[in-house]
């Protein structure tokens, strides 16, 4: 197993040994699945809704370098600045470009997946911004300087206590301002309204991007999203180039299943549609003849890193998601280990399938073999993805590069040359039924060799029975005839 | 010498070249969603208050600038405000109501956040105290209990953001049943103006502990005065 | 709905065949019962899925190869007590032979003559099992790939509630994995072993006396929890539920 791989293992052990983290997460995603099957059954058809959110991105996705393109020219002649960002690096590069020639000290995001892919955060703070993270559960994240365990709800792994002890570790609040969790919100409230204030830039992702407008959705439910592209003078916004829809009617399409499949609501509170940065009319270009407020320059900075590439293998599919996190609350395997575990930036079976797409497979592969193929994620995805498909993709790849491990490598030639050839296959039964025979006790087997142990650590296993059931028809047959 | 937008376009033109997607992802043309819009129905305004209302938001009705006049200085009696931030008159969509509410002793307050960082924080402590923020509207969803909010001159996001209690005034005649069928109406309307937003009721977080409370950076009241 | 065949072939699957015989016996006692006459192909052996989950795409192929030869020799209707191993033949089997010119448009044509157990019992021959008698509470656990890949979510439900009556108990979360997974419950054993435990944790707060399902896998997996925590909870397959096999 690659070192990767162990260290895999390793963080499944510390999760699967958090009582308290395992409680969180049974709470969490049974409530936000709760709450997404109650959602989609107020539907008077939700077939059709997740068709035409699927429709929607596949779509753009199918011609995404016109509808790429097309959205650049639209954003552009709205008065977006327009980057391309080919990796990681570049995108954090002409982020804090952008900071440092205009000597921007202090920075307020909005939350975004994307900006944690590339590590802008670090990044911005080489080149001397303070960034300042403004979703609650993100800001929470940064206070106490880890990572978010879910896309959606990021401090699943953190109870009110953690909270009010890094409140009043990192804020200096009072036990009074901590007492509780509207004590808590309010405060935050308050400490993160003054960094808006002050911010020279406000940084966010993008939910979805209209290709016919060169408009930006990004949806929250805090109000984060608005504030931190209204009040600051500078507005960047980092959009993964896949998360396209064609037209207005096809943002309509996705927006009608996003939320419902992310948290249970019929919208979020916040929709927020932003195309170009603030509208000045009139020929001196003055506020009074304009809008009265929002970023007087709004920069798109559109991010490759992989993705481009993913579109020509076969886990392209993967690129119509949208990030609502119901996979990961419908999968049994992440419902157990929770989002740190798998140890990069998308957990859960999305994460399993584009952490090994973006970021290559002898590091991430791994992941798609922590799950049981159950269909649970493909059964609640918005758009469809046929998840366990995508998962098998990742396998058949990882299994042509040998990244196997060593006994299962050799098990499965083995295997199919015994199963193709029915007479060893029947021998081979009979002897493992003998073998069986020696140390079984009852019928169960308590003890089996080699890596196969890791089934009776926890279980017992059926000794195979002395006379298979092809064999035992066939006399009874023979006898009755 | 390529630039990094022709080598991005360049790398998905490859990728799609080697058609590793889904059958049926030939899609020649974007196109309308299949299910065409509902038409609307008479129990749009019912449908549109239980969903603004399931959300903690509170629906009001009223007529004319004196009748929405008084609901707002009810209102703001109930959260002792004395001033106002506001879209312009003309905007409201309720001719004659900035006099209307200046009648009832409720002071409005402009603003001018364009400035320097400096200047800004300074107009925005100043807002501070301002509890109420009054708008108009361009449409209301009643699938979602939505406002559709339009930026423009006269049209400040700010105010339906800042203040913790936001007051919309919508005509009745502008409900929609949803956000599709506005689209359909409206082809323009992302265009319309820098920000178009859709609010659902109150700000809100359940971040921690999945425990639900109103009020994170947007207004923790939101209330809408329907007008016939 | 295809008319009421006359004959067909059992595909007892390798688990049923070599830990299980019981179930494929009962499979064969239903369906003689309902008046099918049942043939099983003395040289079947496994399906190939081990291989298709794990990745290896060449050895599935050449097990499935292999099984649609044994299964292509007759035209008659295949019947598999595993929907794992039917939706394997069903669905993965022609989307793996997609590119072989000789066993592409074979594996289609045995794809729409192969059904799981329970739904060719409901879906082709209508089949009413014989009425409830008294007898141990029985809870049903939702195998995954009979229920998500091929939609059996009613079939094996209506089979059991007719044969069970009132001594049917609510499972909760019974359509949530086992934990099985094949190699996954030992590639990943640890998380296997959660899962399993929440399982079990359910069928303890059933009050069922039997667990029943529609795949033996996960009744071996299940069954092996049941056993290592000295339960006095036994499995069944379904088949042997409709047989009348639910005693000790």
């Amino acid at each position: 197993m690659t070192e990767s791989a162990l260290a895999f293992h390793r963080r499944i052990d510390t999760a699967l040994a958090d009582a308290r983290l395992r409680q969180a997460l049974a709470m969490t995603t049974g409530r936000l699945a709760g709450g997404r099957a109650a959602a989609f059954d107020a539907l008077p058809d939700p077939v059709a809704c997740r068709e035409e959110a699927r429709h929607a991105r596949a779509a753009a996705v199918a011609r995404l370098d016109f509808y790429l393109d097309q959205f650049a020219r639209a954003a552009a002649a709205r008065g977006c600045t327009i980057h391309w960002a080919e990796t990681a690096a570049d995108a954090r590069e002409i982020i804090s470009g952008i900071a440092r020639e205009r000597g921007i000290r202090l920075a307020v995001k909005s939350k975004s997946m994307a900006t944690e892919e590339v590590g802008l955060n670090e990044a911005l703070e080489h080149a001397g911004v303070r960034v300042v993270e403004t979703d609650l559960g993100e800001f929470v994240v940064q206070l106490g300087g880890d990572r978010p365990s879910h896309i959606i709800t990021p401090i699943i792994h953190r109870s009110r206590q953690d909270v009010a002890a890094l409140f009043q570790e990192q804020l200096g609040a009072t036990p009074a301002e901590v007492e509780d969790i509207p004590a808590m919100t309010a405060l935050a409230r308050r400490v993160l309204r003054a960094e808006f204030l002050q911010a020279g830039m406000g940084i966010s992702g993008v939910n979805l991007a209209v290709a016919e407008t060169g408009s930006l959705c990004i949806v929250t439910n805090e109000g984060n999203g608005r504030l931190t592209t209204t009040l600051p003078r500078v507005h960047v916004a980092l959009l993964g180039l896949e998360r396209l829809v064609p037209t207005a009617a096809d943002l309509a399409a996705v927006l009608a299943v996003l939320a419902r499949s992310a948290t249970g609501q019929a919208s979020s509170v916040y929709t927020n549609v932003i195309t170009g940065p603030r509208r000045r009319s009139g020929a001196s270009g003055d506020p009074p003849c304009g809008e009265p407020d929002g970023p007087d320059e709004l920069h798109v900075v559109i991010l490759d890193n992989g993705r481009s590439r993913t579109l020509g293998t076969p886990l392209a599919e993967i690129l119509y998601c949208v990030r609502c996190g119901a996979c990961l609350n419908a999968c049994p395997v992440y419902r157990h280990i929770g989002g740190h575990a798998y140890g990069g930036v998308y957990p859960g079976p999305v994460g399993s399938v584009v952490m090994p797409g973006l970021h290559g497979l002898e590091d991430w592969s791994e992941l798609a073999q922590a799950s049981s193929l159950c269909g649970a994620c493909r059964d609640v995805c918005p758009v469809k993805i046929d998840l366990p498909h995508l998962l098998l993709a990742v396998r058949r790849e990882a299994a042509e590069r040998r990244l196997s491990p060593l006994w299962v490598r050799a098990l499965m030639p083995l295997y199919a040359a015994v199963a193709t050839r029915p007479r060893v296959y029947r021998w081979a039964g009979r002897a493992a039924a003998r073998l069986a025979h020696a140390v079984q006790r009852g019928g169960w087997i308590s003890r089996l060799p080699g890596p196969l142990g890791a089934w009776t650590a926890s279980r017992d296993f059926p000794a195979p029975s002395a006379r298979s059931f092809v064999e035992e028809h066939r006399e009874r047959k023979a006898a009755s005839a | 010498m390529t630039t990094p937008r022709e080598r991005i376009l360049a790398s998905i033109r490859g990728g799609l070249a080697r058609a590793c997607l889904p059958a049926g992802a030939d899609y020649p043309t974007a196109r309308r969603p299949a299910s065409s819009p509902p038409a609307p129905t008479p129990d749009l305004v019912e449908r549109f208050v239980a969903a603004l209302t399931a959300l903690s938001g509170h629906a009001h009705r009223a007529t004319g600038a004196s009748g929405v006049a008084d609901v707002i200085a009810g209102i703001a009696r109930a959260h002792r405000a004395l001033s106002f931030i506001s879209w312009d008159d003309h905007e409201i969509g309720c001719p004659g109501l900035l006099e209307a509410l200046s009648s009832r002793g409720l002071a409005r307050v402009t603003y001018d956040v364009g400035g320097d960082p400096g200047p800004r924080v300074r107009e925005a402590e100043a807002l501070a105290g301002v509890v109420l923020g009054v708008t108009g509207a361009f449409a209301a969803l009643a699938d979602t209990g939505g406002l559709v909010l339009v930026s423009g001159p006269g049209r400040g996001r700010l105010v339906s953001l800042l203040p913790p209690v936001h007051v919309a005034v919508v005509d009745e005649r502008r409900l929609r049943p949803s956000l599709a069928a506005l689209l359909a109406e409206e082809a323009g309307l992302l265009d319309a103006g820098s920000n178009v937003v859709i609010i659902a009721g109150p700000s809100r977080t359940a971040d921690i502990e999945m425990t639900l409370t109103l009020g994170m950076h947007g207004p923790t009241d939101v209330h809408v005065i329907l007008t016939t | 709905m295809m008319p009421r065949p006359a004959r067909v072939q059992l595909f007892a699957t390798c688990l049923v065949d070599r830990f299980f015989p019981a179930a494929g016996h009962a499979a064969v006692e239903v369906l003689e019962r309902a008046g099918v006459e049942v043939h099983v192909p003395a040289d079947q052996t496994c399906c190939g899925q081990p291989a298709y989950n794990g990745g290896f795409a060449a050895d599935a192929a050449a097990m499935a190869r292999a099984t649609i030869d044994v299964l292509s020799r007759v035209a008659d209707p295949v019947v598999v007590p595993s929907g794992s191993c039917a939706d394997m033949i069903v669905h993965h089997y022609p989307a793996l032979l997609a590119g072989d010119a000789e066993y592409g448009p074979k594996a289609a044509e045995l794809a729409g003559r192969t059904y799981e157990f329970t739904q060719f019992l409901v879906d082709v021959l209508g089949f009413d099992p014989p009425a409830a008698q008294a007898g141990p509470t029985l809870a049903y656990h939702a195998s995954c790939h009979g229920l998500r890949g091929l939609g059996l979510r009613e079939q094996p439900r209506r089979l059991l509630r007719a044969a069970a009556g009132t001594r049917s108990a609510d499972l909760p979360d019974a359509e949530t994995c086992c934990g099985f997974g094949g190699l996954f419950a030992v590639k990943m054993g640890p998380i296997s072993s959660a899962m399993l435990d929440a399982k079990l944790d359910a069928i303890e707060r059933s009050g069922a006396d039997v667990v029943v399902a529609t795949d033996v896998s996960c009744l071996m997996h299940i069954g092996g929890g049941l056993h290592r925590r000295k339960s006095r909870v036994r499995t069944r397959h379904i088949a042997e539920v409709l047989a009348g096999h639910v005693h000790d």
